[in-house]
């Protein structure tokens, strides 16, 4: 009985660590913070600078190349073996100091994830979710369809939440991608691409959308039910725990929703004081 | 009386092959050269320029610009997005603002200032020229070009027989657009592997662009449009501004390394 009180006590979550990302635009970490402590009051709540911070000297050169192989180069390939080039490395090392800006190239999620804690060894606690907030595009391997699909959201210890995925991973209406296709087939400039974007506005969300803070919210909340449950998503399309797929889902489950579904309310009631990891 | 001043032939003749051998000895060995006289090329030329530096535009058309003639659909309008309009304004180009933070300009006025800027800024231009091959030296830094007149390739074997001449430079900038041609060069080489466009459908790719503007290998950088073959960034349509900036942003990593061996 002694055991098993000390051990239910030691699996306690105590801690949620955010990581800010690498620059902040489209974000606000303090918002999610708050979000994150009105389902979790008994639970301190911090937020903390990136993981790969830009004063951070040590192994930069290591941690370049690392980064440089986790790179997805053919969204076929689920293993993704390369020698990184010279110009990858270089730019992961101007990067890691904040002389260049990350964005536009898809990494694989798992393996960045697995640097993330390799970055971490020994600051990572199983009694403390964390959260990193990355402005780089992530994908992971899909067995249904053999290919590489980007990800909002990558969990695991740490998790990882992708800020341009939020944008560019849940499909768009399809008539958006073909009127697009159709415009670039005549060879339409970024003026006419930009006409098309306006009269889709509303159906999904965008790079500068004040919208996107209310999807890191979910997203952040996804993470720490893999943390506490391993079970992070949920099957109804208006809950915040929706993994959705397509824009106008995320929009749904995120912006429109009013929160969670009837039986993760109560899941959640249960965790809001006694936040126990039950795996 | 005539308008013009009396001249021979030869004279002309001697004027323009002395000017042109002078400037020939003169860019054989050089800071930089340029490989693509396009937007990014002529941008990341005209920066180096200005900072006391010796740049040789390689371009294999007789017309110097590339693409920043004409805009998307073979119109002529010229689409900028913010912050690049700044370069716009140091160029005095004059430009309309579309809608908030989308500028446009005529694609003939902004492409013959920027060529005037370059060369009123020092560039020298070798056009109707193509690079040919590499010169590589210790563990495969680049360390110059070979080049031969564009006519060459165009005609039968038999008549082209033609050697080319070899420049060196202490950088060399890749800025043939979406061929990469330099770049290739190394592949074929087997010194680097590029992966090609990227096959995922990218909303943001022109930040990348201008961000991994930079050296792709110990002394070739790469900038404009031949950044998304080298690192296999999403193909993007005709964004202007990102050739621009990542012409800068290759103009001040040349500056930094030049600056760093000694210039």
């Amino acid at each position: 009985m002694t055991t098993s009180r000390r051990k239910a006590t030691d699996r306690r979550l105590r801690k949620i660590e955010l990581r800010e990302p690498e620059y902040l635009e489209d974000t606000d970490i303090g918002a999610v913070r708050d979000f994150l402590s009105t389902y979790f009051p008994s639970v301190e709540v911090l937020v903390k600078p990136p993981v790969i911070r830009q004063d951070w000297k040590t192994d930069i050169d290591a941690v370049a190349e690392s980064l440089a192989r986790c790179r997805v180069k053919n969204p076929s390939d689920a293993v993704q073996s390369f020698e990184p080039m010279f110009g990858e490395i270089d730019y992961e090392r101007r990067a890691a100091v904040g002389q260049a800006k990350v964005g536009g190239i898809v990494y694989d999620g798992r393996k960045y994830s697995n640097l993330l804690y390799s970055v971490l060894a020994g600051e990572l606690r199983i009694d403390c979710a964390s959260i990193a907030f990355t402005q780089r595009l992530l994908s992971t391997f899909s067995r249904d369809d053999l290919r590489h699909h980007l990800r909002t959201v990558v969990c695991g210890f740490p998790s990882v939440v992708s800020i341009p995925g939020i944008v560019e991973a849940p499909a768009k209406p399809k008539e958006y991608y073909l009127s697009r296709q159709r415009l670039e087939a005549i060879g339409a400039g970024q003026l006419q691409l930009e006409e098309l974007k306006s009269s889709f506005r509303g159906r999904f969300v965008d790079y500068g959308d004040p919208r996107m803070v209310d999807v890191m919210k979910g997203l952040a909340l996804q993470a720490v039910m893999f943390h506490l449950t391993l079970k992070p998503f949920c099957d109804h399309a208006e809950c915040r725990l929706f993994n959705a797929h397509w824009q106008e889902d995320l929009v749904k489950s995120q912006i429109a929703s009013t929160g969670l579904c009837k039986e993760h309310q109560e899941i959640l009631v249960r965790l809001r004081d006694n936040p126990i990891i039950s795996w | 009386m005539p308008i013009f001043e009396k001249s021979s032939e030869s004279s002309v003749t001697r004027a323009i092959v002395s000017q042109f051998a002078k400037d020939m000895d003169g860019f054989a060995d050089t800071d930089v050269i340029i490989i693509g006289g396009g937007p990014s090329g002529l941008m990341a030329a005209r920066d180096l320029a200005l900072k006391k530096v010796r740049v040789l535009v390689v371009e294999r058309n007789n017309y110097l610009g590339g693409g920043f003639w004409i805009g998307g659909f073979l119109m002529n309008t010229l689409t900028i997005r913010a912050p690049a309009q700044k370069v716009l304004d140091e160029l005095d180009i004059a430009y309309e603002e579309y809608e908030k933070g989308l500028y446009v300009t005529p694609g003939p006025l902004a492409c013959s200032k920027l060529i005037a800027a370059a060369c009123e800024a020092g560039v020298k231009i070798l056009n109707m020229t193509s690079f040919d091959d590499l010169v590589l030296r210790e563990k495969n830094r680049v360390a110059g070009v070979v080049i031969n007149w564009s006519p060459v390739a165009t005609l039968p074997r038999q008549i082209s027989c033609v050697d080319p001449v070899a420049l060196e430079a202490k950088v060399v900038i890749d800025a043939t657009g979406h061929d990469a041609s330099v770049v290739k060069k190394l592949e074929e080489r087997g010194l680097i592997k590029t992966p090609g466009f990227g096959a995922m459908w990218i909303e943001k790719s022109e930040d990348a662009v201008v961000e991994h503007s930079g050296f792709a290998h110990p002394g070739l950088i790469v900038i404009g449009m031949s950044v998304s073959t080298t690192f296999g960034l999403p193909r993007m349509g005709p964004t202007f501004g990102s050739m621009l900036l990542s012409g800068r942003r290759g103009a001040e990593v040349a500056y930094d390394y030049l600056k760093k061996k000694g210039h």
